[in-house]
């Protein structure tokens, strides 16, 4: 039982035979959410993000398997629906896999529960005449619900091998490993392949023949708690309360409990007393203030990166995730897709501009899961414009909370009402289509506590190598600045419009300036100026304003450019720029026209 | 708006947006509509590589925000214009 004999097995099943140096290729093939993740996971012993969203598992990965003697790679592709007709980014991936050799083998991983969907793919599988294998996952669920597949008799109809499995369980692959040999090209009938609509015909009249439903029966407390959430009357009140838990957890235990703990104690009296005391045996002032100074790597870089930032970030993906797994996010899209639809997006948009409250440049990344160009521009756009990270939003929350609500809500009114108003003008003004509102509601689960932390932990790693050494290199820079006079200089030359337009005390234009090396940077450079008493209530309220607004940060400006260019990038921080200025202008002239106290 | 065709169509469906929640079927059609809420052919794809396709039976289970209903096993949420595109055949006396 080896991989070389499935190869040989498949390769002349398929096409002429053809010998391979090189380790066979087996590409896992699904719907999203079907668990792909998870038989990737424990076919290679390699672990993957494991989400409840649909179409979150976006890139590529691989990893090695060990079946029978033979070394196999495994390629983990994207979720997709569909393989023809207009397909979406992922989609294109997946067919490009299937296309290449990049995949001598198929697995297709199918929710036993939607048998029907499942053979809509096998349909389009089957036209890139690979030799492959159907794995039925989650036959414990669809058991649950009184389903029952004949995996035999769909064996013989699609002339393929079946294998039924319950992949967090780990039954079942075994047997999928056993079938690796078996593995043949699909024979179907010619319907399969004529027409969507013919294909879709197809699935249904097999579906019958080989699935067995008998009473329905849900689980009632998911069926319960989907329903509820879901529903106006009680999903409101539900998404105010995980609202109230986002903000305990994160804003109050992460920002504050665990903040005040990292800060002030293991920093505070640990790290940064230790590291200046041993630096005051360093002879030279300028490697010592390199270090230790004002803008010393290790007393702003590191206790800003970790003390500050790190609780706040961890906190955030760990709630996030939780939310994420249970299925509760894609229920959100139900209450926002009006809204967002005004501003030339849908409902989908809910989980970048979420997930974005955490950290806007990895938001900018997923903003790949919706359907058109135009969408992924207008929301790449929002991100930066208006969404908070995790530590503006804490900054804007421990300054403003502690002002007063009145202050809390004048800041998010205006933020929410740019954002409306560029979204509004963007969807009118950019060229493109709109996508319509189509999305599948996974089912309320309790997320298993073994792949939130791995998820988390995966996050949190991505966050510190992305985010730390940013950090240093803008502390490096500001270090470098300060020491030129760059700072000085940099301050003036920003100083009218800061003291003048917006009504600023003159230290906001260097922590602006610092803003953009850092976005979350600059907001906690005006938290310890709040906190000296140097901000009156209407300038926190337009400084935090200007701030939300402004130029994100480098890595969410490298995240863009990365993802629409260049072009692209520099025209988003040169229409973000002005609209955030001239807003806080705007704010600061009508505050005191009005003699608004807060 | 919705459709010309819907009139000559033989197989006489309701769109999927006029049932009242609670509302049981079976799929008669998906087909593009053209007018003032257009559905394109892309989301027509897209709910037949969703599962809704003709044959499945459909469930409405909520009109308000969004029209959300059960194909299958599969719980969906769509916007008015695209369950306009869904063509159901009411099953009679839902229990
Ligand atoms: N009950 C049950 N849940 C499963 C099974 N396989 C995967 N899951 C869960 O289904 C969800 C989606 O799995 P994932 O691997 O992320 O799906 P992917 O999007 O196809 O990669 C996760 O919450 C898994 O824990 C299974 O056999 N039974």
């Amino acid at each position: 039982m080896s991989c070389h004999i499935a190869h040989e097995h498949a390769a002349a099943a398929s096409r002429p035979l053809t010998l391979r140096s090189r380790p066979m290729r087996i590409a896992l093939v699904g719907q999203p959410n079907v668990g792909k993740s998870v038989v990737f996971g424990r076919l290679t012993g390699r672990y993957v993000t494991v989400s409840n969203y649909p179409g979150t598992t976006v890139a590529i990965t691989q990893g090695r398997a060990l079946v029978g003697a033979e070394v196999c790679d495994v390629i983990d592709t994207p979720g997709v629906n569909a393989l023809e007709g207009t397909v979406s980014e992922d989609e294109r991936i997946t067919r490009d896999v299937l296309e290449t050799d990049r995949a001598d083998l198929v697995v297709q991983i199918a929710d036993a529960r939607n048998l029907r969907r499942a053979l809509m793919l096998t349909g389009q599988i089957a036209t890139f005449r690979k030799p492959t294998i159907l794995a039925l996952n989650m036959v414990d669920e669809a058991f649950a619900r009184g389903i029952v597949v004949d995996a035999r008799a769909l064996e013989a109809e699609l002339g393929i091998p079946v294998v039924e499995m319950v992949a967090v369980e780990g039954r079942g692959l075994a047997e999928l490993r056993d079938a690796l040999v078996r593995a043949a090209v699909p024979q179907l009938p010619p319907a399969a392949h004529a027409s969507a609509a013919a294909r879709a015909e197809w699935a249904h009249a097999l579906t019958t023949r080989v699935r067995h439903v008998s009473t329905l029966s849900l689980a009632r407390v998911q069926e319960a708690l989907a329903w509820a959430t879901r529903r106006p009357l009680t999903g409101l009140p539900i998404l105010a309360v995980v609202l109230y838990a986002l903000y305990l957890f994160v804003g109050v235990f992460g920002a504050q409990t665990l903040v005040k703990l990292l800060e002030d104690g293991v920093f505070g009296r640990g790290v940064n007393p230790a590291s200046t005391w041993l630096f005051s045996f360093v002879p030279f002032p300028l490697v010592r203030d390199f270090f230790v100074g004002e803008y010393g790597l290790i007393t702003m870089g590191v206790t800003y990166s970790i003390a500050i930032v790190l609780p706040v970030v961890a906190t955030f993906f760990l709630m996030f995730g939780f939310l994420e797994d249970s299925g509760y996010i894609p229920r959100l899209a139900i209450f926002c897709d009006r809204i967002f639809r005004t501003m030339g997006l849908n409902g989908k948009a809910v989980l970048p501009m979420v997930l974005g409250l955490g950290c806007d440049t990895m938001a900018t990344m997923t903003t790949r899961i919706l359907g058109t160009p135009k969408e992924r521009l207008i929301a790449i756009l929002l991100l930066a414009l208006g969404i908070p990270c995790s530590a503006q939003l804490a900054t804007i929350l421990g300054i403003l909370g502690g002002i007063s609500f009145a202050a809390l809500a004048t800041l998010f009114g205006v933020v929410i009402g740019q954002m409306i108003l560029v979204g509004w003008l963007a969807a009118r003004v950019l060229k493109g289509e709109r996508s319509e509102f189509i999305l599948e509601l996974p089912p309320i689960r309790w997320p298993r506590v073994g792949n939130l932390l791995t998820k988390t932990r995966l996050r949190v790693w991505w966050y510190l190598g992305e985010a730390v050494p940013l950090f240093l290199i803008g502390t490096v820079l500001l270090f470098v600045l300060d020491r030129v006079g760059a700072l000085v200089w940099l301050s003036a030359a920003g100083r009218p419009i800061v003291t003048g337009l917006l009504g600023l005390p003159p230290a906001t234009a260097q922590i602006l300036v610092m803003g953009f090396l850092r976005r979350d940077y600059g907001a906690a450079g005006l938290f310890q100026l709040a906190h000296s008493g140097q901000l009156t209530g209407v300038q926190a309220v337009v400084a935090l304003t200007v701030m939300t607004l402004f130029v994100p940060c480098v890595a969410n400006f490298l995240m863009m450019v990365r993802e629409r260019g260049l072009r692209t990038g520099l025209a988003i921080i040169g229409v973000i720029t002005p609209i955030a200025i001239f807003t806080g202008a705007g704010l600061n002239y009508v505050l005191r026209a009005l003699g608004v106290q807060f | 708006m919705s459709s010309v065709h819907l009139a000559f169509s033989s197989s006489a469906g309701v769109a999927l947006s006029s049932l009242a929640e609670g509302a049981q079927g079976v799929i008669v059609e998906v087909r593009q509509v053209r007018g003032a809420h257009p559905v394109s052919e892309a989301s027509v794809e897209r709910l037949l590589s969703l599962g809704v396709t003709p044959g499945a039976s459909v469930t409405l289970l909520q009109r308000f925000p969004g029209i959300v209903f059960l194909c299958d096993q599969t719980e969906l949420a769509v916007e008015r214009g695209v369950a306009d595109a869904v063509l159901v055949r009411l099953r009679e006396n839902p229990s």
